[in-house]
Formats: structure tokens, sequence, C-alpha cells
């Protein structure tokens, strides 16, 4: 009985920070982008600067109509955004704050965490196909293309930060961390947000959501609810991608009082992490489709190689 | 029959009726979409069965990649919204792949079963266990079948930075030089 | 091809970071955002919000609506006979506005109905604040036109050294009594503006090669 007050619990936990921290995200990138372009944001919705606005307008998406086109696919095109959605929620529930506030502490939770994070792009397959429209097939296609090229790195770069610990669980990564990471494991870190970026296909790796090229990609056809989704989902794979970052190589929770505060730590680092990615959106034009696949295959591959090769020598150097 | 059973029989179950599902639907993009399903499924038999790691690598190499290459590729051709009656088989060739699928069950079926005990034990592998074995004993082919994959990762770079056909012959006898 | 390839190597680099020092910079500064209904913007002179009429100058000339490109000025007038103010004179008509309007769901702004006017009964106001939810109501009658009468500004004092208007200019200048005397050869090397000279005097170096070497040490 206690187990399963426990198991809720946890799942409510989980499924407050899914709904929390990228409604948080996402008003940081609006407020951040807005002065970072000298403008000033949302300003009415809830009172005081505009904090309110993403609450407004989740509002507005929910009395939006339902449209499923006539030629799509019905039930895959309903079904995709949940496809979206689902994994990060899953991912995030295998992220530890601390080595207490933690909803799943599985053994390899590194892997999990990408493995997870990788059915995402088959929501945005599904409604790309779905659709039954050029703009939406023509992103599926760029979208996947890119997932396809930018997983390899990624996972690379988590297998080297993997090797350094001896753990493939973050809570094990973080107890292993140590200061010199943040030098040692400088080239896999700047790969792995690299390619974090491109994943979440943010800019500059928005060429599956080009607006001014193909609409906007999948979710052309999307309206209301369904569309809201599709972008929670985006916003809750900043917030994976920051924590993970900042688990993987800032080393989560240490830092002040990390007995009481280490939690605060770790989302604290995850928050900078996030204005980071909002940071490079505002700075940097798109990418080209085969400038995208020359970063990710010319220099993210071999950099990551090269790290895990430097890492290995060090592991068993030390050792 | 524990809860684990229970799971394990569930799991199986899912992972049969959508590999099922995924031979006989008629639409392309519908079977590519059951396939993940069934792999999917695959890797909860894995879990339930204690080897969680390999669960984890089946969902991240099979349902993460090779499957979104294979909706890609399907994307690339004219995969329609609708059943497909191009691709559809006939009548003779749909008996003909139910009986070969009914003897192969049954050949496996003869073999496995005598092989099977009372009752699966379940053995919780753990990664550290698996790293053991895998970089022990079975060390040389991991090895080898990881340099072979980094090869063919290279070449296919190479190959896709060939320059094309302006000039048709040389250009083709460096790339495979570099290859080599 | 390899030549795209090399560029963006090798200014890559500091490109993307000098990207992300100006965003940064930019969030430091504080924004250019008027919050415009709470702050009033702050409106160049001239601006053009609406017309105003002014009726007492108006003489139903039709000039205005004539030019107006939108044909977005209606204007309604009869004539009307003033009988003769002293015994035996003559009586005379004059033009009686009835209608003045402008429609400014069509109106474009361009200003020439102002410029056209001969007897300054159109100006220019800045307010701009006249929306309405029914287009129809943007059809401005000549009392609405007259009430925007008032947020007229006073014309803008005129640039110090810029020449004079013309009507004023007439006014001032003395008159061509100049042009008059070159005609005679005696005393025109007096008056320096004189530019016949040259053929008459031999002796003396002409005024604009004394001044032309002047300047080029300067330079």
């Amino acid at each position: 009985m206690n187990d399963a007050v426990e198991v809720t619990l946890r799942a409510v936990g989980v499924l407050a920070a899914f709904l929390v921290l990228p409604l948080l995200v996402g008003q940081t990138e609006h407020k951040v982008m807005a002065h970072m372009q000298g403008r000033l944001g949302p300003m009415y919705a809830g009172g005081f600067h505009g904090w309110a606005q993403l609450v407004a307008d989740g509002v507005k998406f929910v009395q939006k109509e339902d449209i499923t086109p006539a030629a799509a696919d019905q039930r895959v095109f309903r079904f995709a955004p949940a496809v979206a959605l689902v994994p990060y929620l899953v991912a995030m529930a295998a992220i530890p704050l601390s080595p207490d506030v933690v909803a799943a502490d599985l053994p390899a939770s590194a892997v999990f965490v990408l493995a997870v994070t990788a059915v995402g792009i088959l929501g945005t397959l599904m409604a790309g196909w779905a659709s039954a429209n050029k703009y939406s097939l023509l992103g599926a296609m760029r979208a996947a293309a890119q997932l396809l090229s930018y997983e390899l790195p990624m996972v690379l770069a988590v297998a080297s930060i993997c090797l350094a610990a001896g753990s493939l669980s973050l809570s094990g990564i973080v107890a292993a961390w140590s200061p010199w990471w943040l030098v040692l494991q400088l080239p896999g870190a700047i790969v792995f947000l690299v390619s974090a970026v491109a994943e979440l296909q943010r800019p500059p790796f928005d060429m599956p959501v080009a607006d001014s090229e193909i609409v906007f990609g999948a979710y052309t056809e999307y309206t209301g609810l369904r569309f809201a989704f599709f972008l929670l989902s985006e916003y809750a794979g900043i917030v994976v991608m920051s924590l993970l970052f900042a688990v993987l190589y800032l080393g989560g929770w240490h830092g002040l009082a990390s007995d009481q505060l280490g939690w605060l730590w770790t989302l604290l680092k995850g928050f900078c992490i996030a204005v980071v990615v909002i940071w490079l959106r505002v700075a940097w034009p798109r990418l080209r489709e085969d400038q995208l696949q020359r970063l990710a295959w010319l220099v993210l591959v071999p950099l990551a190689l090269a790290q895990l090769a430097l890492t290995g020598v060090w592991v068993v150097v030390a050792a | 029959m524990t809860a684990l059973d229970v799971a394990f029989a569930a799991v199986g179950l899912v992972t049969a009726a959508s590999g099922l599902l995924a031979v006989t639907t008629r639409h392309v993009v519908h079977a590519a979409l059951w396939l993940v399903v069934c792999l999917g499924a695959v890797a909860g038999c894995y879990l339930v069965l204690g080897a969680e790691f390999v669960a984890l690598v089946q969902l991240l190499v099979y349902v993460g990649a090779i499957v979104v290459l294979v909706l890609f590729a399907l994307m690339l051709t004219r995969a329609p919204i609708g059943a497909n009656p191009d691709i559809s088989t006939g009548r003779l060739h749909r008996v003909l792949a139910g009986v070969l699928g009914a003897g192969v069950t049954a050949l496996l079926a003869a073999a496995l079963l005598p092989l099977a005990g009372p009752a699966v034990e379940r053995r919780d592998t753990s990664t550290t266990q698996l790293a053991e074995q895998l970089f022990g004993t079975w060390v040389w082919p991991f090895e080898v079948l990881s340099v072979l994959l980094l090869v063919a990762l290279v070449a296919a770079m190479a190959v896709s930075r060939m320059t094309r056909p302006s000039v048709a012959a040389e250009p083709a006898v460096t790339g495979e030089d570099g290859v080599a | 091809m390899t030549e795209e390839a090399k560029k963006p190597g090798a200014i890559g680099i500091p490109g993307i970071l000098k990207g992300l020092a100006t965003t940064a910079r930019t969030m430091a500064k504080p924004t250019h955002t008027a919050e415009y209904p709470h702050a009033q913007p702050h409106l160049p002179p001239r601006s053009r919000g609406v017309i105003a009429l002014l009726e007492e100058n108006c003489t139903s000339c039709m000039l205005c609506a004539r030019e107006c490109p939108d044909w977005c000025i209606y204007i309604d007038s009869h004539k009307e006979t003033i009988p003769a103010t002293t015994p035996g004179g003559r009586e005379r008509q004059r033009n009686v506005l009835d209608r003045f309007a402008i429609d400014f769901s069509l109106c474009m702004y361009c200003g020439i109905c102002i410029e056209v006017c001969p007897f300054d009964a159109l100006h220019w106001s800045p307010e701009f604040e006249y929306s309405e939810l029914d287009i129809r109501d943007l059809l401005h009658e000549k009392d609405r036109l007259g009430q925007w009468m008032p947020t007229v500004p006073p014309p803008s004092a005129l640039d110090e050294h810029s020449a004079e208007a013309a009507e004023i200019g007439a006014t001032t200048r003395p008159g061509r009594l100049v042009r008059t005397t070159p005609a005679r050869p005696a005393p025109t090397r007096a008056t320096p503006s004189g530019q016949e000279p040259p053929p008459a005097s031999g002796q003396e170096p002409p005024p604009p090669t004394a001044s032309e070497p002047a300047p080029e040490p300067g330079e």
C-alpha cells in the first residue's frame, strides 16, 4: 500500500515538473529573446511582466478547433503528438535532481534517457507523413535525417562521460564527477550541447521547421491542443537536455550545501544551459541542410570519437 | 503465475499481435509503425526477463534509429496514405507465405519447446556482468565488429564526399583508394 | 565548392562569437519598446495622423476632391446670392459648403488635398486614435473634421539658414534697379555685381582671378 502511494506521489511529481518546467523555460525564452532583441516581450498577461503569458496561450490552444485534414491518415495523425510528448515525460522521470530527488533511479539511466528521447522523433515522422501535406512530409524527412545524424555524436559523447565515471547511472556519474571534467570533457560537452540543440530542432538547427521555407514542417496541419502538445514536447525536450547536460557535465548537485540544496543546484545549472540554448536561437542564423550534415559527420563525430579515445586513455592511465 | 509471468505474457502477446499486423496491413507506413510497436515490445520482453541494458539498446538502436531509417526510406518513395493495392501480393503468394511461416513456426517450436524447462528462471543481468562478459570472454568479436563498423562509417563518409562525375573515371579511382 | 566549404571555417568562429556578444550586449541595454497605450508615443514633427478642416476657409472649389487619388473626399455645396450692400450695387454669389467628408477607410494619407488647397482649409493633425469598430464610422463629416482643428500644431519654425519664403522675399527684396545700371560702361567697376566689365578693364586683374588663388593654399 505504501509502495502504491509512493509510486503515485512520484508520478504526480514528475507530471508536475513536466507541466511547470517547460512553461518556465518557455517564459524565459519569451523574455530573454525579447530583451536580446531590444524588446520587452509579454508584459500584460497575469499583471507582473506577463508571467502568465503561456498559461493564457494554453487556454487559447484549448479553445481552438481540433482539425484533422480530410486527406490525412486520421489515426496516425491524432496519435502523433502523444508519441512526441510521452518520451520526454518518461525521460524526465529518470533524471536525478539530487541523490534523493529522483522519480525512478534506474541502474542504466543515462542509456535510458538517450533511448527514450530517441523515440520522440517517431512522433514528428508520423505527424509529417500523416498530414498529407508536402511541407509536412519535407519537414519530417529533414527531421529524420537530422536526428539520425546527430544521434551518433550525442551517444558517443555520453559514452565518453560514462567511461570516465565508470557508470551508466546518472547518479553514479554525478557521484564520480570531478571539476577536472570541465576541462577534460569539454569537447564532449560541446558535442553534446550541439547535438542536443540539433535533436530538439531548435535554431540554428531548425531546418525541419524552417518557417520561411516549409511553413512549420511536420506540424503545419496541427491546430489547437495537439499543436500545443508538440510545442510542449519541444520545451520539455529543452528541459530534459539541459538537465541532462547539467548532470553529465556540470556535476549536477555538487555545490554549496549540496546535502540540502542539491536539487536546487541541478535545477539552476540546467536553467543556465536552457538560457544558453535560447541564446543560441537568438544569435545564430539557420544552418543549411548540407552545412548541417557536414557539421554532424565531419566535425562532431570525429570530435566525439577523439574525446572517447582521450577519455579511454585517461581512465587507463589514472587507474 | 507471478506478476512477471503476466507481464511477460502481455508483452509477448503485444509483440506477436503487432508483428502479425505489421505483416498483414496493406498500408506501407502502418506496417513500419507496427514494426515499431513490435520492436518496442521485444524490448519489453528483455526488460521482463531482466536484461535491462539489452532492452535499452534495443530501444535506442532499433526504435530510435533503424525504424526511423525505414520510415525515412519509405517517405522518400511515394508512400501514399491509405491502402496500396500496387504492393499487395496475390492470393497464391499469401497462402504460400502463410504455409511457410507456419512451417518455420512449427520447426522452431519443435526444436525449442523440449529445451524449455518448467519455468523460465529470471536472471537479473547487471550492466557490470554484461560488461565483464563483453570485454572479457567476447572481447575479440566485439572489437572486430566495432572496427568493422568504424570502417563502414568512415567509408560511407568518404563515398558520400566523393566528387561527382564531371571527370568520371579519375575521381572514382581516387575515392576507392581513399576508402581502402 | 571547396572555397565554400573553407569560408565558414575560416571566418566562422569569430563570427558566431560576435553574434553571441551582440545579443548579450543588447540584453544588458534598456529596451526600445514604448508601451503605447500607457506611454504616449513620441511623434516626429509633421506627423500625418488625421486631416482637419477649417470650414471658414473652404470655398468649395473642389480642388481637393478632384486631386484625391482615392476619391475619398465628398463635397456638396450650393450657390447663395448675397444682396447688394449698397443701393444700386450688384448682387454677389458665393458658395456655401453643405457637406465635406473624408472617408478615412479609403484615404492613403498622401496629403495631396492639403498641398493643393489654395486657402489653407485642410491641415495635418498628429492625432491618430480614431479607430472604429465599424468601417463606416471612418467616414468623418465636416463637423468631425472641424473638431480636429484644435489639435493642429502651429507650423514649425523655419530653419534659420533657409531661404526666405517666396512671398516674404518678394516684399522685402529691393527693386530691380541694379539691372538697369550695367548698361552704362563707366560706373560698372564700382558695383560688385557687375560681370560685364572684363572687356573694359585692362590694367587691373579681374576680381574673379584675384579671389581664386586665395582659397587654394587654405585647402
